[in-house]
Formats: C-alpha cells, sequence, structure tokens
C-alpha cells in the first residue's frame, strides 16, 4: 500500500492531481483511491487530498493515514498547515517554493531531518500554462523522487486523461511536468 | 361498493375509470360508457335529496343554463335538447331553478315524494310583469 | 436516439460518477431533481450527458427536494423510467412524498448519498437520513464503495420496476467517503448494462389513454388498512426473491457476487461486528489483522436495508458468540437501529450471543482502524465473559469523557 497526502488550497487543483495520478495508475492495473477533505470550504482555503495505491482492492476508507509522500503544492501551506501530521520515519516530502531545500528547512524548522525535495510547481505552472495550477507540475516530480513510473510513460498517460482540454492546455501541462521532474532537487 | 379484502384489488392506491379499453369515451353516451364499479358514476346520491327538481318541456326554451350551472352533471341533454333530470346523481341542490330564465321557470323544486304528473298539473302560470303595475313616481 | 458512450473496463469514478453512469445507461426517461451536497454530481452530470445528446429523456430543474419527488411522483405515475437524487436536509423535505411514491407502488429510484442532519449544519456523511426512510415503504440498497454505487442502481430497477414488486428503491452511499472518493469501478458497456434492466414497461400508467386510470386516491379507515397490508404483503413476500434473482444474473453477467447481507470471515467467527456503508470494507481490514492475532472476527454487512432480511442474518449470525452492532446515527433516547434491528433478530432463535451497541462516525467523523481494534477487543472480552463487559450503548472516536448508555 502506497499511500500519498496532498496539501493545497482548495482551488488549485489537488482534487484533480489526486484523481489524474489515480486514473493514471489505474491503467496500469493497480487499485487506486483518490479523495479529499473538503468541509464547507471556500476557494483558497487550506484542505488535503488523499491517494492510496494497492496491488489489492483498497478496502480501507478510513481518513487516517500516515502517508509515505507528502505534497505540498501552495508555498505558504508549510508554514499554517500541519504538514507533518501523522507522520513516518520514512515519509518523503515534496514542497513548492521558491526557496531551496535549505532555505525551506531553515525557514521551517520541523522539517529538520526529514527527507524533503523542493520545486517550484507555481512558477513553473505560470510559465507554462499561464495559469498558477500547481498540480500536474508537482505528479512530475513525484514520478522523478518516487521512480514510479518511467515519465514518457507517464506523459502519455496524462495526454488520456486531460483528453476534454484545448490541445494547447494539454501541451501546457505536458512540458509542465517535464520541467519538474528535470528541476526538482 | 364491494368492501374487498387486502389482496383483492388492484395495487397502488389506483382506480379505474372503465372496465376493459374505452375508446373515443368522448362521443360516448354516458349510459353506453364501460364505467367501472369503481366510477362515481356508479354510486347513487338520490338519498342526499330533501326536494327534487322537476321539469316542465312545455316552457323549455333549450337555453342549456341548467345544463351549464349544475355541479353535478345531472341535467341530461341530447342534441342541445334539454330531455331531463338524472336522479341518480342530482343531490336536489335547486342550481338548476335558481338560474332557469322561463317565465313560469321549466324547473321546480318539490317535495321528494311529490308525484310529477300531479306537479305538472298544478304548474305556476306565467307571471304578469310586476314591474309594469309600478306606478310611475314622477 | 441517445449516442453511446465508451468506456474504459476499469473507470476511475467516485460514487457520485458512478451512480450518474448507471442512470445514463439505463436511459431514465425522466429526472426531476434539486441540489444538495454530497449529491449534487449525480444529477448535474446526468444534467451534462442529457444535454450532450447521452439520454434520451427529460432533465427537470425543480424549486425543492419535494418538488423533486412530487415531479418523479408523477412522472412514473404516467408511466416513464424516474429517477433522481439527494442528501440529508434536502431527504428530509422528501419525507412526504416518500410515503406517496410506496403508497402508489411507483418505482422510482432515488440515490441517497448518505449525510448528517442538522443541527448544527454538517454536509459530511453519516446515516442519519437512511434511518429516516426506513419507514417509508421504499427498498434500501446499501453501498459500500463505487462499485455498488455503480452495481446496485442497475439491481435497483430491475427489482423496482418488476410488475410482481411495483415499489420504489433507494440506493444509499455514503457522503464523500464514497460520493467524492475515486476509485476502480469495473463499467458494463451501454448495450449490456441496458439489456440488464430492460426497457421499461409501464403499469397502471396515465399516457395509456384507452384505460384511464386515477392516481393517488383517498381512502379513510374502510381501505386504508388493506392498501398498507397489500404494500407491506408485497414488501415482505416478493421482494427479496426478486431481489436474490436479480443478485443471480448480475453475478453471471459480471461476476461480482452480492447478497441480501454480506458475511465475511463468517464461516468460523466468534465475533462479528454489524454495519453499513464503507465502513464495512474497513471492517473487513481490520478482522483479517485480528485474526492475525487470533481472533476470529467476522464482518457482517447490511446490503438491503429495507426489506430487513430477518432470516439471513439470523442463518449468518447462528454460531457467532459476541456481536457488535455500530449505527453511524445518533438514536435520540434509545439504542441505536441496527442494534434494535439484530435483537429482534436473534429473540426467538438459538443464538444467543452478547450484544452491544456503538455509535460512530456523526457528522463525517473519522471511522479508524484503530476504532475497530479496540471494538473487537471488547467484543472478545465478552465473548469470554459469555455477559456483556461494557455498557449496552458506548459512543467511539468522541472528545471528552467517555460517554455510554445502559
Amino acid at each position: 500500500m502506497l499511500e500519498i497526502r496532498w496539501h493545497s488550497r482548495a482551488g488549485q487543483g489537488a482534487v484533480t492531481g489526486a484523481k489524474g495520478l489515480a486514473d493514471v495508475v489505474s491503467t496500469t492495473g493497480k487499485h487506486v483511491q483518490a479523495f479529499a477533505f473538503y468541509g464547507s470550504a471556500k476557494r483558497g482555503a487550506a484542505m488535503t487530498a488523499y491517494n492510496r495505491v494497492d496491488d489489492k482492492v483498497v478496502m480501507n476508507h478510513e481518513k487516517y493515514m500516515r502517508p509515505d509522500y507528502v505534497l505540498v503544492i501552495d508555498p505558504a501551506l508549510v508554514y499554517i498547515a500541519d504538514i507533518t501530521a501523522n507522520e513516518k520515519e520514512s515519509t518523503i516530502y515534496i514542497v513548492t517554493t521558491h526557496l531551496s531545500t535549505e532555505e525551506l528547512i531553515a525557514s521551517q524548522p520541523k522539517l529538520e531531518g526529514k527527507k524533503v525535495h523542493t520545486i517550484d510547481c507555481i512558477k513553473i505552472a505560470q510559465e507554462t500554462i499561464g495559469r498558477p495550477i500547481p498540480n500536474t507540475p508537482m505528479l512530475g516530480a513525484l514520478m522523478k523522487i518516487s521512480e514510479m513510473y518511467d515519465i514518457e510513460f507517464f506523459k502519455e498517460s496524462m495526454v488520456k486523461v486531460l483528453k476534454k482540454l484545448p490541445q494547447k492546455i494539454i501541451d501546457a501541462n505536458m512540458i509542465a511536468i517535464q520541467r519538474a521532474y528535470d528541476e526538482v532537487k | 361498493m364491494e368492501k374487498k379484502g387486502w389482496d383483492g384489488f388492484e395495487i397502488g392506491a389506483m382506480l379505474r375509470s372503465f372496465d376493459g379499453a374505452a375508446r373515443d369515451i368522448a362521443t360516448t353516451l354516458p349510459e353506453n360508457r364501460p364505467y367501472s364499479q369503481s366510477n362515481l358514476f356508479k354510486a347513487s346520491v338520490a338519498d342526499w335529496r330533501i326536494e327534487k327538481p322537476l321539469f316542465n318541456k312545455d316552457y323549455c326554451i333549450d337555453c342549456q343554463f341548467c345544463w351549464i350551472y349544475c355541479p353535478d352533471m345531472s341535467i341530461i341533454a341530447r342534441d342541445k335538447k334539454m330531455v331531463g333530470i338524472d336522479f341518480d346523481h342530482c343531490k336536489g341542490c335547486g342550481i338548476c331553478v335558481e338560474v332557469c330564465p322561463t317565465n313560469p321557470k321549466s324547473l321546480l323544486m318539490f317535495p321528494e315524494q311529490k308525484d310529477e304528473e300531479q306537479a305538472l298539473a298544478g304548474w305556476p302560470k306565467k307571471e304578469k310583469n310586476a314591474k309594469a303595475e309600478e306606478p310611475k313616481e314622477d | 436516439m441517445a449516442d453511446t458512450m465508451e468506456l474504459l473496463d476499469i473507470e476511475v469514478w467516485d460514487g457520485n460518477m458512478a451512480a450518474s453512469q448507471a442512470l445514463r445507461q439505463v436511459q431514465v426517461d425522466v429526472v426531476a431533481a434539486y441540489p444538495i451536497t454530497p449529491s449534487t454530481p449525480i444529477v448535474e452530470n446526468y444534467a451534462n450527458f442529457e444535454a450532450n445528446g447521452y439520454v434520451d429523456g427529460e432533465f427537470v430543474m425543480v424549486e425543492s427536494e419535494h418538488a423533486a419527488m412530487s415531479g418523479c411522483i408523477g412522472a412514473a405515475a404516467a408511466g416513464g423510467r424516474v429517477a433522481t437524487a439527494t442528501s440529508s436536509q434536502g431527504f428530509a423535505l422528501m419525507v412526504e412524498t416518500l410515503y406517496s411514491a410506496s403508497g402508489m407502488r411507483l418505482p422510482i429510484i432515488l440515490n441517497v448519498v448518505n449525510r448528517a442532519l442538522g443541527a448544527p449544519l454538517n454536509v459530511n456523511g453519516d446515516h442519519s437520513d437512511m434511518y429516516l426512510g426506513r419507514d417509508s415503504g421504499w427498498i434500501q440498497f446499501d453501498a459500500y464503495c463505487p462499485q455498488n454505487a455503480y452495481d446496485l442502481n442497475f439491481i435497483a430497477f430491475k427489482v423496482a420496476e418488476d410488475h410482481d414488486i411495483r415499489l420504489p428503491a433507494m440506493v444509499h452511499q455514503d457522503g464523500f467517503m464514497t460520493s467524492h472518493t475515486a476509485q476502480g469501478v469495473a463499467t458494463l458497456t451501454d448495450e449490456a448494462a441496458y439489456n440488464f434492466v430492460g426497457e421499461f414497461k409501464p403499469m397502471n400508467d396515465m399516457l395509456d389513454l384507452d384505460h384511464p386510470v386515477t392516481h393517488g386516491v383517498q381512502t379513510e379507515e374502510d381501505w386504508h388498512f388493506e392498501h398498507k397490508a397489500r404494500q407491506q404483503h408485497a414488501l415482505m413476500t416478493a421482494v427479496i426473491p426478486k431481489i436474490e434473482e436479480a443478485f443471480d444474473a448480475f453475478e453471471k453477467l459480471t461476476g461480482r457476487r452480492y447478497n441480501l447481507v454480506e458475511a465475511y470471515d463468517m464461516e468460523d467467527a466468534d465475533v462479528a461486528v454489524i454495519c453499513m456503508g464503507t465502513s464495512v470494507e474497513t471492517a473487513r481490514e481490520v478482522a483479517e489483522e485480528m485474526r492475525a492475532q487470533g481472533i476470529k472476527a467476522g464482518v457482517v454487512g447490511i446490503r438491503v436495508f429495507r426489506p430487513w432480511p430477518l432470516e439471513q442474518l439470523a442463518a449468518v449470525l447462528k454460531n457467532v458468540k459476541a456481536i457488535a452492532a455500530l449505527d453511524r446515527s445518533s438514536p435520540h433516547g434509545t439504542v441505536g437501529t441496527l442494534f434494535n434491528e439484530i435483537a429482534g433478530t436473534l429473540y426467538n432463535s438459538e443464538t444467543k450471543a452478547v450484544l452491544t451497541n456503538y455509535i460512530y462516525g456523526l457528522g463525517g467523523r473519522d471511522l479508524t482502524k484503530a476504532h475497530l481494534v479496540s471494538i473487537y477487543g471488547d467484543l472478545k472480552a465478552n465473548m469470554d465473559a459469555g455477559k456483556p463487559t461494557t455498557p449496552l450503548q458506548q459512543y467511539i472516536g468522541l472528545r471528552g469523557p467517555k460517554l455510554s448508555f445502559f
């Protein structure tokens, strides 16, 4: 069982990201689950989304999770959300930030000694897609760090997931995924 | 209507208007329609009446007012001619008599037990115009 | 003619999309709906399918849930395949009309995405609304995951519309935990799905102009009792065999097996948790873990809540020694509904298991595996003692001092 927790703001695409990842993983024969905590949240409110991946049907519906990966797609959530909640020793963090990994850890001491990677998904999204929607670039970074799938296979699969969008937007997303894959540290 | 047991009727608090198929019902006279037992047409309300309307065709001008106003569709008319009253469904409300415009009225209320022939024999005569006889004031 | 939609063998759908797709595949004639979280996407997706030519039916936007069900009743009496969806407060507003639908024997399918009832207002999942509907004369199916929400819709249409049944049916799924949780759903082709349910066959429909009918008549003490008895007779005798028939046919078509009472690891179980919704699946994982620790643990899921599968449940519980009934609804003044139902099921049987009640998960509060482990621990102690070692009704996952009754 692989478990992933996303920290996002409502509207940044964490649910779409978690769902997109589930779509891709599902095509490889694995069983998936993607869900989120909503409440009566408005756009901009801090929220979390979740993925579970397993070789057998995922029957666990508890919201409690000890994540293998924590994906933070909004830079400020490192400071205001409890991103280390229910962590394990092996939990890997991938954080969107303009800071270097060292600078990030210095600014948020509770990440000290943990497996932390950084990538500026916001900047990549703005430069490629033209909007600060950091979900797809985060998936590129996850592919690099987790080595879950070959990046070319992943991009091909994501094209199918995004097939209802205009071609221009799909192309921009592919560039964003590749850039995040190349740039994550 | 027969009080059937719980397994003796169709489901769903649903009632049929007619037994079997009923095509072109609008052009079929009520007495020829296959009304079902649960249709209210089959229920008589004759015993609700204390007074009954009787019809005198000698004065009727077939204006159809009674047919239009009757709340129980108990005026029987054929080819736009008044032919009588459906005493199974008439409740004796007297509206037909109220709206009858002839002089004397072609419909009058009588006690339920009144003999029709007697009633027709004693039908009131034409009233003189009371207004015409009033002295003019100026 | 509606367009067909090419689906993957496995689609990653949340419970709402699964229900919407089922409604599309059976080609519902009329959906009259009013939005409410978390059921909104079901009818929203359906309206989208309809607008894009994937459905030939009508989508009627109404001003309330009361009007939504009233519209469904009208359309069903007129002689169409009819469905809608709702949750929580909307379901509560529908209640008056639910009794009309079942009393008029109209096979409407209502997808209920279970959600708490306020006050305090809460959009998350619990079973308060499902329990509110339990005396309404509807058949109630319960889904534990998006796959179930998809499959049970087909079963529901097939059973409800059968001329021996003619009763409305609800398909329940847990708000957010199923409705907004995307999981793999094995799909049917449009053709296979439609053929499984079959063409809608009207009965006593108002649009049959050669056979005029009056629907929704008034009866007083002279007829009312007989009508209600007739309705109960259908629910108690015709529905369960028809559901089993539909479950068999569905298994032949898909390989997926459903049962009135879902029994997991129950063949030799000493202790059992009985619950509904997503909790059933979580409990199955915990039961496996308990077995690894030497406790013969089982799980029983109620798949058909109404009509209550009394005989089937009694058979499943025959040899069990301690049972926990888990209710995801505040019973407000008594024991939980499942506790009551199970007690009634077992009272005149040979089974003398220790039965206790847990209230959990109100307003979407998480039911964790740790909670379930502690429940199985209680059950083991009850079995060993041969009597309850805890109060009969306990609250789990609640903050503050421990709360329990009886």
